[in-house]
């Protein structure tokens, strides 16, 4: 008995599971008809505008706040990485939108977004990688509603970690990114 | 401007050292570490490490406390002799000391016993005071053959720029091909926590700080195809920029300020294009300049990737880079007109920091059995080799103009050093023996 409900149960798997792989292909041929049918017309002399998928976007030229006075009394969490990855994960999206609310509360305040690296790997490419982290937070920012004009980015691949130590423990703690906040650059005298 | 040149090194006093090696039987690549028993910041240990060896009588081999191994290096190396040239002395001693450690690090010579060398070096080197002068002749053995008959003469204070001068000369009419010990090796250097631009001599000697910006950043150093400009990648101004030194009026200037990141540049082999990793509209990706930093063309657009650590290919057509497309980074060639790529490398879980050699080959860092270590990869013969396996993480190797030699640093208990190897064999030599971090080597051309 027991044995004939088991072959049973899977033989019921397998069916749903032919039914899903039948249904996702018919849905597929459905809409590549669709597609077909509804081929948008293009006019002549149109022009397209190519953006990179999956891009973080340009930074404005001139924006460097080189004469910002620095806002050392408030300090936002770092956002933490995984090992060579630059995704701002699920469980850090909170510190995000946190520094986002502070910068819609504070107009006058930029920001900077500072990549870093934990000691492993070529100085130079933790350098990209950290520039890369700086970006995916600043884009994630930015997709939050913070004006991309108010944040810069700047990578200090592994040249500063806030733990010196060679354990995974401190390599954890220093895959991060920073926010260094300015007050809008001061006028010239 | 800020921009200050001092002599940091000057004299060459040998200390006695107490060497060891790292003995690890199953490798064949033993090297020999200075320990650091010495309060005193070690010095010139290869010196030391040459005198040792010259004074056993050993043709190539380490001394280990009272115990001598004997390594096989240099097969094919040509015993040479000096014992007839007379230098004693002032700067004539310090002269014949690093003529000694040319030879010796030439990858063609090894300083051999009167009788024993293949190569006899024969004349008269003179410190007048003021001048230092050499008369001297290179014959073979039996005296049937005259490589090389010629007077030579600098300032006193340039005797080692003499010996480097004659040691190339030497190389030249015997092997009949150009040597190094005249070309000079860019460095960065971290002492007291802070980062400087340095340069030293092929043989480490003569160390001279070039920048006293003291920056948390500071890497990626190259040169122009001519020797006359040195390029790196500093935060001195708040951001990575990309800045460049004249060496003959030590100007500076700063010639790309991107918005975000703007690092590792080099020079195209004639001199009027600069490849570099910005970040300005995105990823950081490869773009192509002018000489000037202007004028920038993206080169490469890999979606949801980074690019790294660009080197021109001697034939100005190709770019070899670092990406982490596939999720960890690898070596990719691109065209410089055309863009597109294609990976090179598939061998070892991270692959970093080339360099593509005036010899055609790429010098890069693969991590292979959790450890960094330097290989060479020859794209016209699709073939690799892996030049060390020490328990050390090796990075940024970069080729010297003879294509034999490459310039590392190497990190071992979390302290750096720069070693040159010879590709044609035998273990590392230390570079470096100022106490610091010593990083991003970048040897010079002719």
């Amino acid at each position: 008995m027991r044995k004939g409900f088991k072959m049973f149960s899977k033989s019921k798997a397998c069916s749903k599971s032919w039914f899903n792989v039948l249904f996702v292909f018919s849905l597929c041929v459905l809409v590549s008809v669709g597609c077909k049918s509804k081929k948008p017309k293009v006019d002549d002399g149109s022009s397209v505008t190519p953006t990179e998928v999956g891009g973080t976007g340009q930074i404005p030229e001139g924006q460097r706040d080189e004469n910002g006075t620095a806002i050392t009394d408030t300090k936002l969490d770092n956002v933490l990485f995984s090992y060579d990855s630059f995704q701002v994960a699920d469980t850090e999206i909170a510190k995000v939108q946190k520094v986002a609310e502070f910068m819609k509360a504070k107009p006058d305040v930029k920001l900077t977004t500072e990549g870093n690296c934990d000691e492993r790997g070529s100085a130079e490419y933790n350098m990209s990688l950290g520039e890369h982290r700086a970006l995916a937070v600043r884009a994630a920012l930015v997709g939050i509603g913070i004006d991309a004009s108010r944040i810069q980015t700047k990578s200090y691949g592994r040249e500063k970690p806030v733990d010196d130590r060679h354990c995974e423990e401190a390599w954890h703690k220093n895959r991060r990114v920073d926010f260094a906040l300015y007050l809008d650059k001061p006028q010239a005298q | 401007m800020k921009i200050l040149v001092s002599l940091l090194q000057k004299s060459n006093v040998i200390r006695s050292q107490r060497i060891a090696t790292l003995q690890n039987s199953d490798k064949p690549n033993v090297f020999a570490r200075v320990e650091g028993g010495n309060p005193l910041p070690p010095r010139f240990s290869r010196k030391a490490l040459a005198i040792a060896v010259l004074l056993c009588g050993l043709s190539a081999g380490w001394l280990v406390g009272a115990d001598v191994t004997v390594e096989k290096t240099g097969t094919g190396k040509l015993g040479i002799d000096l014992s007839g040239l007379n230098a004693a002395g002032g700067n004539a001693a310090l002269f014949r000391k690093v003529l000694e450690g040319d030879l010796n690090n030439s990858g063609w010579f090894t300083i051999a016993e009167k009788g024993r060398a293949g190569i006899l070096v024969a004349g008269e080197c003179a410190d007048s005071g003021g001048d230092i002068s050499i008369t001297y002749e290179v014959k073979n053995q039996a005296g049937t053959k005259k490589y090389l008959g010629k007077t030579d003469h600098e300032a006193g204070a340039n005797a080692r720029k003499l010996a480097h001068k004659v040691a190339d000369d030497i190389v030249f009419a015997v092997k009949g091909v150009k040597g190094i010990a005249s070309t000079r090796i860019a460095m960065v250097g971290k002492i007291g926590g802070r980062k400087d631009v340095f340069l030293c001599d092929a043989d480490g000697g003569n160390v001279t700080q070039i920048t006293r910006d003291r920056t948390i950043i500071c890497l990626a150093l190259t040169w122009s195809p001519n020797g006359d400009s040195l390029l790196y990648t500093s935060d001195a101004s708040r951001y990575s920029d990309v800045y460049m030194i004249n060496l003959n009026d030590f100007k500076r200037r700063r010639i790309m300020k991107y918005p975000g990141l703007n690092i590792g540049a080099d020079v195209s082999p004639d001199g009027n294009r600069i490849a570099v990793v910005l970040s300005k509209d995105g990823n950081p990706g490869l773009y192509v300049t002018d000489i000037n930093g202007e004028n920038p063309m993206r080169l490469t657009r890999m979606p949801r990737a980074a690019e790294a650590n660009p080197s021109w290919a001697p034939d100005g057509n190709q770019i070899v880079f670092v990406s982490n497309k596939s999720g960890l980074p690898q070596l990719y060639t691109t065209t410089a007109s055309a863009g597109g790529y294609t990976r090179i490398t598939f061998r070892g879980s991270e692959n970093v920091a080339p360099d593509w050699g005036a010899n055609g080959k790429i010098a890069y860092v693969s991590k292979r059995d959790g450890k960094y270590h330097i290989c060479v990869y020859d794209p016209a013969k699709n073939e690799d080799k892996q030049l060390t396996s020490e328990a050390a993480d090796d990075e940024d190797p970069s080729w010297a103009p003879d294509g034999i030699h490459i310039v590392f640093s190497r990190t071992v208990a979390y302290h750096s050093d720069l070693y040159v190897l010879d590709t044609m064999g035998g273990a590392p030599l230390r570079l470096t023996t100022i106490q610091g971090e010593w990083t991003s080597p970048a040897w010079s051309p002719r």
